[in-house]
Order: structure tokens, then C-alpha cells, then sequence
């Protein structure tokens, strides 16, 4: 039933200049759903919140939230959304307080609500201790963590986030992604996008990866793993970089697919289902090739790799 | 509350908490000017004659620098624009229950009320200067119209500047360029009567001195011989500039 559906994409399409940022993009998210948008930097996630946040009308194509048409009634959409933007926001001239309480305020919150809100999201976030400090003097963690909290000032039916754990620290990551998923099971939507899968596999009901403008996949994350996870991952560091290893590797029996480290990160991946008759060969095939290994590992499939399938093989098509 | 006055009493809330010592500071300029350069000049010059009236130098300039006040009003709400945008809270008002005209219109009227609150804060201190003069009807209609349209319009243009920069200097440099010709090519501090003539071209010009004519005129009750043509001009570029704004702010990419 479509009335399930409080997000529906339909064929979205944003060009910026010559370049289509999102291509063609269709998916829906039911109500109460935390629907992960996972792709590399770059891939078209925040664009596409911008158009569903009504930021930026679509090139082409339907975007339909909450009942309304992003193009025709952003309004309507816009009274009923709360939205955590990539980009860092906050009113520097005014204490954490004064952030919380002006949220409030613009989103019609009385008075006295705004005081239990700001003591319990306060509390929640570890803002407690500097509620009275300004902008200016708050670290970047705590300017993220005041960004969110002001953010859950109103109620809504649906929450954007986008990237939202960038730059919090482990045990508020863990209290942002709980909270969501509390709130979620009281009936909120939330749209979540991020490149860190373990986020996105503690917790999304279901995912859509995206790269260079295009879905790729949409599932639900059980059925993402075990689609484009199959098997193990052999994950390895090298004492020196830049051989030329997918020619090392290629004549090796058993290995499904290999993976270049991605951003901020030194692992060389395998995917293989026979891990113990690859690794041998492998150790073998890098030690005649002269290729110090430093670490090795091997680790189960994850969303992860099917991620890192699925987004390599369309690079290696582009 | 209506959206658009949530909007205006946020942004009045972050000028306010902006910098008490920032804010206290707009207002020495224009207190230097009228005391320091008022007296200063007034013993040089014994008596300004304009528009057929004789008056003491500094009661010539005060209203004046009252009026230049909402050129300082125009200017903080181009700097709140630019904060919003700096910051990220530009996006996520749009992203909130709220209309690009809605914000638009609420800058205007921060720049109005600002432009107002320093008007009658100088006025407050120059009014031991301006006591014993009566303001009629016609005056206060004069005065009305000089603040609501020189706001809009001296907002109106600090709008078109701060959507369209993209860094702090080139901000400050674009008022620091725009600011002096425009308060002293005008007829905030003399009378264009006997001035050359490329100044007076110059000024007749500038909308300041369409703003200042049309205060002196409500204040004082001097008038000059085309006030009727300065009041027609300061509605056709403030309703003009309040165009472009529009335009240039639907135009910002987000």
C-alpha cells in the first residue's frame, strides 16, 4: 500500500552543471523503518536528502514525503521533519541554552516543554556541564552533539540524518544511534545515511548503497550480506604500498574478489569462501613478489564487503 | 506566533547577544560625529543656511547622523545573513518550518527595528540639541518614510551583498569600499547648496541624502527645492533593491 510509505522516490534525478549528482535514484521507506543510505563520499546521498528535505527541487522525476510533493508542498513537508545536516550548524553568539532554547522557540515548543527537552537532551548528550558556554569556546564534538540535541527540540515524523555521528566520540555515537533506534520503534522514520557500515548494520532495518548517483542495492541488511557478502574476508597491511597486486593475485585459486584500501584505511581485502586453502597461497604468492606482510586477518562477511563489492565493481565498470 | 516574527525575534535575540561591546560600539561614531565634529566645526562655521532656513552647524548634522543610523541597521542584517550562512543556520531554517520570504522578510524588518533602536538611542543623546523644536503631523509622516524605506532599501542592498559573497573579506572589504562614499557623498553633513558641482552631483545621487533630506524636512522643517522628486526616487530604488534581493537570495545555492 502506498499509504505505508511515508518516503517514495520515483526515477529522482539532480543534475549540477553537467554532472548528475543523483541518477535515476527510486526507493521507498515505510513508517517506523530506519532505512540506511550508505555510499562512498560523493555518491549522491546528501543531494538526494537535500531534495527530500526540500531544499533543492529534483531535475526530474517524484519525490513524494510524507503524502506531499517535494515541488509543490515543501512546506507541509518541512512543519513535519527534522533534518541533521552533513554540514556542521549552530548559533555561534549563543550559549548551548540559548541553541537549544531558540530551536524550541522557532518550532512553536511552550516555554516550559523547552526546559524539560533542553534538561533531558542535555543529559542525554553529555551537555550538561556547558549549557552556559558559547559557540566560539565548544569543541567540534560538542558543537555536533548540540546540533543534534537542538535538532530533537521538536517532534516529528520523520528524521533526516545525514552523517550525523561525524565527529562524536564512541560512547555518544552508541547514545545517538540507541536513542534513534528508541524513538524509531515509537513509529519514527528515520533516513540515515553514512559510509561507516557497522552504524548502518547496528542500526538499519534495511539499506540502499549508492554510488555515482545510482542505487546499486536495496535490501534488508541480513539479505545485503548474504547477496554480495558470501563467504570470508581475508583482510592484510603491507609493509610498502604501490605493487602491483591485482596482478599478483589473479592467478590464485579461490578468491572471489579483491579490494584496494578505501579512504583512511590500509587494508587490502580478499573475499574468498575457502579461507584456509587461500591463505596459504596467498602468503606465498606475496612473499615471491617480494611483498611484506605486516598484519593479517580474516574476518567474516559483512555489510561491509558487500558494500565494498558492490561500489568497487561499479568503479572498476566507470 | 507567526513564523516570520519567530524568525525576527531570533535574529533580534542573536544581534543582542552578538557582543554587548560590539553593539555599544556602533554607537561611538555616531556620537563622535555629532559632539566632536558637531561642536568642533560649529566654531568654524557660525550658522548653516539651507532650504531658506539658518541653523547652528551641529543641529544641521545630528539628524543626519540619526538617519545614517539605518545605513548601520542595513549593514548588521547583511552581517546576520552572512553569520547564517557561515555557520550553517541558513540551511537549517530553510529546512524548517519556514519560507525563503518569510526569512527575507524578517531581516528587513530586523534591519528596520535595529536601524530605529540606534536612531533613537543617538537621538536620546542629541536630544538636549534638537529640544524646542515641535514635529506636526506632516513631519512625523516625513520621518516614518525616511526609516521604513531607507531600511528597506539599505537592507535590502546589504541582502544583495552577503548572499552574494563568499568570504569574510571580500565582505569587509565590500563595505569598507561602499560605506564612506556613501555617508560622505551625501547630504549627511553639509548642505549641497554651495558645494562643487561634482559632489552635489555626486550626492544628489545617493539615496542617503534622499533619506536625510526627507528626516531634516519631517525634524527641522527644512526643505529642499526637489524633496518631492528624493521622495519618489528613494521609493522607486528601495522598492527596486528590494527586487534584486528577492531575486539574488532565490538564486543563492544551497
Amino acid at each position: 500500500m502506498i499509504s505505508d510509505y511515508t518516503i517514495l522516490v520515483d526515477g529522482l534525478v539532480r543534475v549540477y552543471g553537467e554532472k548528475a549528482a543523483v541518477d535515476g535514484v527510486s526507493f521507498g521507506v515505510r513508517k517506523g523503518e530506519i532505512f540506511g543510505f550508505l555510499g562512498p563520499n560523493g555518491a549522491g546521498k546528501t543531494t538526494t536528502i537535500k531534495v527530500l528535505t526540500t531544499l533543492i527541487p529534483p531535475t526530474r522525476g517524484k519525490a513524494i514525503v510524507l503524502g506531499h510533493d517535494v515541488t509543490e508542498e515543501p512546506l507541509k513537508i518541512r512543519r513535519r521533519i527534522g533534518v541533521v545536516q552533513q554540514q556542521p550548524s549552530l548559533e555561534m553568539f549563543m550559549t548551548v541554552e540559548q541553541n537549544l532554547d531558540s530551536s524550541g522557540f522557532l518550532w512553536d515548543i511552550p516555554k516550559e516543554e523547552r526546559s524539560k527537552k533542553i534538561q533531558f537532551l542535555s543529559e542525554l548528550f553529555g551537555l550538561k556541564d556547558c549549557l552556559k558556554t558559547k559557540g566560539p569556546e565548544l569543541s567540534i564534538g560538542q558543537r555536533r552533539r548540540v546540533q543534534i540535541a537542538r535538532e530533537l527540540m521538536h517532534d516529528m515524523d520523520i528524521l533526516f540524518l545525514d552523517e550525523p555521528t561525524l565527529g562524536l566520540d564512541p560512547q555518544v555515537r552508541r547514545t545517538l544511534l540507541d536513542y534513534v533506534k528508541k524513538r524509531a520503534s515509537e513509529g519514527l522514520t528515520v533516513f540515515f545515511t553514512t559510509h561507516i557500515m557497522e552504524e548502518a548494520e547496528y542500526l538499519c532495518d534495511r539499506v540502499a548503497i549508492i554510488d555515482h548517483g545510482k542505487i546499486l542495492a536495496d535490501d534488508t541488511v541480513d539479505r545485503l550480506r548474504s547477496r554480495f557478502g558470501t563467504g570470508e574476508i581475508i583482510e592484510f597491511t603491507l609493509a610498502e604500498k604501490g605493487a602491483e597486486l591485482r596482478r599478483i593475485l589473479t592467478p590464485i585459486e579461490g578468491i572471489n574478489a579483491f579490494y584496494e584500501p578505501q579512504e583512511e584505511d590500509e587494508f587490502f581485502r580478499i573475499s574468498t569462501d575457502d579461507p584456509s586453502t587461500v591463505l596459504p597461497r596467498l602468503l606465498q604468492a606475496l612473499f615471491a613478489n617480494g611483498q611484506h606482510v605486516t598484519t593479517i586477518n580474516i574476518k567474516e562477511s559483512t555489510l561491509e564487503e558487500a558494500f565494498l563489492r558492490l561500489t568497487s565493481k561499479k568503479e572498476e565498470e566507470a | 506566533m507567526n513564523s516570520m516574527l519567530k524568525l525576527l525575534v531570533r535574529d533580534i535575540r542573536g544581534s543582542l547577544l552578538m557582543s554587548p561591546l560590539f553593539l555599544a560600539s556602533m554607537l561611538v561614531s555616531p556620537l563622535i560625529y555629532i559632539f566632536v565634529l558637531g561642536f568642533a566645526l560649529g566654531g568654524a562655521i557660525p550658522s548653516v543656511v539651507s532650504g531658506g532656513i539658518s541653523m547652528s552647524y551641529v543641529l544641521f548634522l545630528a539628524p543626519g547622523i540619526i538617519v545614517s543610523q539605518f545605513l548601520t541597521g542595513g549593514v548588521l542584517a547583511g552581517a546576520s545573513i552572512w553569520f547564517d550562512k557561515r555557520f550553517g543556520m541558513f540551511e537549517q531554517i530553510l529546512v524548517g518550518p519556514f519560507t525563503k520570504t518569510q526569512y527575507i522578510a524578517s531581516k528587513i524588518l530586523s534591519v528596520a527595528l535595529q536601524g530605529l533602536a540606534m536612531a533613537f538611542l543617538v537621538l536620546l543623546f542629541t536630544s538636549p540639541l534638537l529640544s524646542g523644536l515641535s514635529v506636526n503631523a506632516l513631519g512625523i509622516l516625513y520621518i516614518a518614510a525616511a526609516w521604513m524605506l531607507g531600511s528597506l532599501l539599505f537592507g535590502s542592498f546589504s541582502i544583495v551583498v552577503s548572499t552574494a559573497v563568499k568570504t569574510d573579506e571580500v565582505l569587509n572589504v565590500v563595505f569598507n569600499i561602499i560605506m564612506p562614499p556613501l555617508l560622505f557623498l551625501s547630504s549627511t553633513f553639509y548642505p549641497l547648496e554651495n558645494v562643487p558641482a561634482f559632489i552635489r552631483a555626486l550626492a544628489l545621487a545617493n539615496p542617503l541624502t534622499y533619506a536625510a533630506d526627507m528626516f531634516r524636512f519631517g525634524i527641522l522643517g527644512l526643505q529642499t527645492s526637489y524633496l518631492g522628486y528624493e521622495v519618489l526616487l528613494l521609493v522607486v530604488e528601495s522598492v527596486g533593491m528590494f527586487l534584486l534581493a528577492a531575486w539574488s537570495f532565490k538564486r543563492i545555492k544551497i
